[in-house]
């Protein structure tokens, strides 16, 4: 009975808000979102009916914004605004607290390229598997390969003039919580970016991004060596 | 004199299969530094001789064709004319309703033609997917086959059939899609025109100018650290797998689609089957 009413209220809701729109759509913008619409059940068809893969077919509302832009730079203000406003929502901070963790925890996630991949055919990583693969994208440490996709963060801790000195100030446990925000949900601070939002989908806990956040701006860590 | 020369090219491909297919590799694609130079050595090697092993599968291919009675298959030039087919498609096919591609039209004909079930195509098609070393598939053979005799026809997808710009259209706006627990779309790796690296590799962008033609024209493309040629469907699969996405399925309207968007984006270009990579 409670589901039903659910449903019906759901519904209602999806009207009011869908009519006004297509009253005043063009022609042209009605088009583009029965493409989009088709899209969607395209790719949904296309996708084995394993319930194991369920979950993984729920597009949330921001991952739906972003994806009708094929970059930041062709995003409405309003667009890029709904998206931080739903990413800042979300963070979540470790039970310690904006304070350091432990960067050797941190370098474990961050070289580890293995984590969530899953297919029936075999090459699937094991559930255990919790890596960032950050050195996909990102060069980090000193001499260590890594891609271009991301900025470089050699010496990202030392750039931020973070030393053994400050580093409990305010100031420098506010850069902490700037960096943590980034790679927990990465749309927080640049939306739609090409970064997993490693906490959001919770491939990474709190804890987790808190070791990485230390791995890259604690003056001890070979990051900032 | 061909089937020797052909033998001697399998042996090679066997044992860069053999050098890479530990038991570790089974279950994994991460290499040890040690196994990566052995297996860049390798290939570096095969591209120097100008050696490609993935042209054995054209014989297995002509065989198999033969076996399951594909020689009735139309890719759209008529029932067995293969020379160039390969380069027209995706198209609409009036006879199954739908706009196809290679594969999907292939796996079409295998139930149409050799009597199997949806699910006996898909086994099929499936049979080396997450293998390393000495798999053979004949589906393999027949995709090989089929590609390399449109080798140096231009690729040329008619998007002037309605139906054929909507599946353009679908695919377009799929590769921006972001799903899945990573928040990938097909874009985050290829597209935009700055050039990009993902640790060592050089990613290909459908921005840039010829290189979405340059990457789809090389399919099947033999793979040194399997030892075996990959279709596209099959590096549908890996992409997706890799974007954390859930499995994809081959010979769906998704594979269509994505199929019907990169080669019309790659309109021109000359299929160069097969293509090889590390």
């Amino acid at each position: 009975m409670k589901r039903i009413a659910l449903t019906v209220s759901a519904i209602l809701l999806l009207f009011a808000t869908a009519e006004p729109k297509q009253k005043k759509a063009q022609p042209k913008k009605q088009e583009a979102t029965s493409v989009q619409q088709e899209a969607m059940k395209v790719l949904m068809s296309g996708f084995s009916t394993d319930p194991r893969f369920t979950w993984k077919t729920q597009q949330d509302e921001a991952q739906r914004i972003c994806s009708q832009y094929p970059s930041m730079e062709a995003m409405p203000a309003q667009a890029i605004q709904k998206v931080i406003q739903l990413s800042q929502a979300d963070l979540r901070y470790p039970q310690w607290g904006i304070f350091w963790g432990d960067w050797r925890e941190g370098k474990k996630i961050v070289e580890n390229p293995r984590g969530g991949r899953f297919a029936s055919y075999g090459f699937s990583d094991s559930p255990t598997d919790k890596g960032g693969n950050c050195y996909a994208c990102h060069l980090i440490e000193k001499g260590m390969p890594g891609g271009t996709m991301g900025p470089n963060l050699y010496q990202y801790g030392k750039r931020w003039n973070i030393t053994k000195e400050n580093m409990n100030t305010q100031e420098a446990l506010e850069r902490v919580k700037a960096v943590y925000n980034i790679i927990y949900n990465s749309w927080s601070a640049f939306p739609c970016s090409s970064m997993p939002r490693f906490g959001h989908n919770g491939a990474l806990s709190p804890e987790d991004v808190m070791n990485i956040v230390t791995y890259l701006l604690h003056p001890d860590s070979p990051v900032n060596k | 004199m061909r089937k020797k020369a052909l033998l001697a090219i399998f042996t090679a491909g066997a044992v860069a299969g053999g050098l890479v297919s530990t038991k570790a590799l089974a279950q994994t694609e991460e290499l040890t530094p040690e196994q990566e130079i052995k297996l860049v050595q390798e290939f570096n090697r095969m591209l120097a001789e100008g050696i490609n092993p993935g042209e054995v599968w054209y014989e297995v291919g002509k065989d198999a064709i033969k076996k399951y009675n594909l020689d009735k298959c139309d890719l759209g030039l008529g029932p067995g004319v293969f020379k160039g087919a390969a380069a027209q498609l995706p198209r609409y096919f009036a006879d199954a309703g739908r706009v196809m591609d290679l594969e999907t039209r292939v796996g079409w004909c295998l139930q149409k033609h050799a009597g199997m079930t949806q699910d006996q195509v898909l086994k099929f098609v499936r049979q080396c997917w997450g293998k390393t070393g000495n798999c053979v598939s004949e589906y393999d053979g027949i995709i090989m086959y089929l590609t390399m005799e449109s080798n140096g026809h231009k690729i040329n997808v008619n998007l002037k059939d309605p139906k054929v710009k909507k599946m353009y259209d679908v695919g377009k706006q799929i590769y921006y899609a972001r799903i899945g627990p990573w928040d990938f779309n097909c874009a985050t790796c290829h597209a935009g025109k700055q050039e990009v690296r993902i640790r060592a590799t050089r990613l290909w962008s459908a921005d840039r100018p010829g290189e979405a033609g340059n990457a789809v024209a090389i399919f099947p493309k033999y793979l040194v650290r399997w030892g075996l040629p990959m279709t596209m469907h099959y590096r549908y699969a890996e992409c997706m797998r890799q974007m954390r996405w859930p499995e994809f399925l081959p010979h769906s309207d998704l594979a269509v689609a994505l199929s019907t968007y990169l080669y019309a984006t790659g309109n021109g270009t000359e299929i160069k089957a097969p293509g090889i990579g590390r």
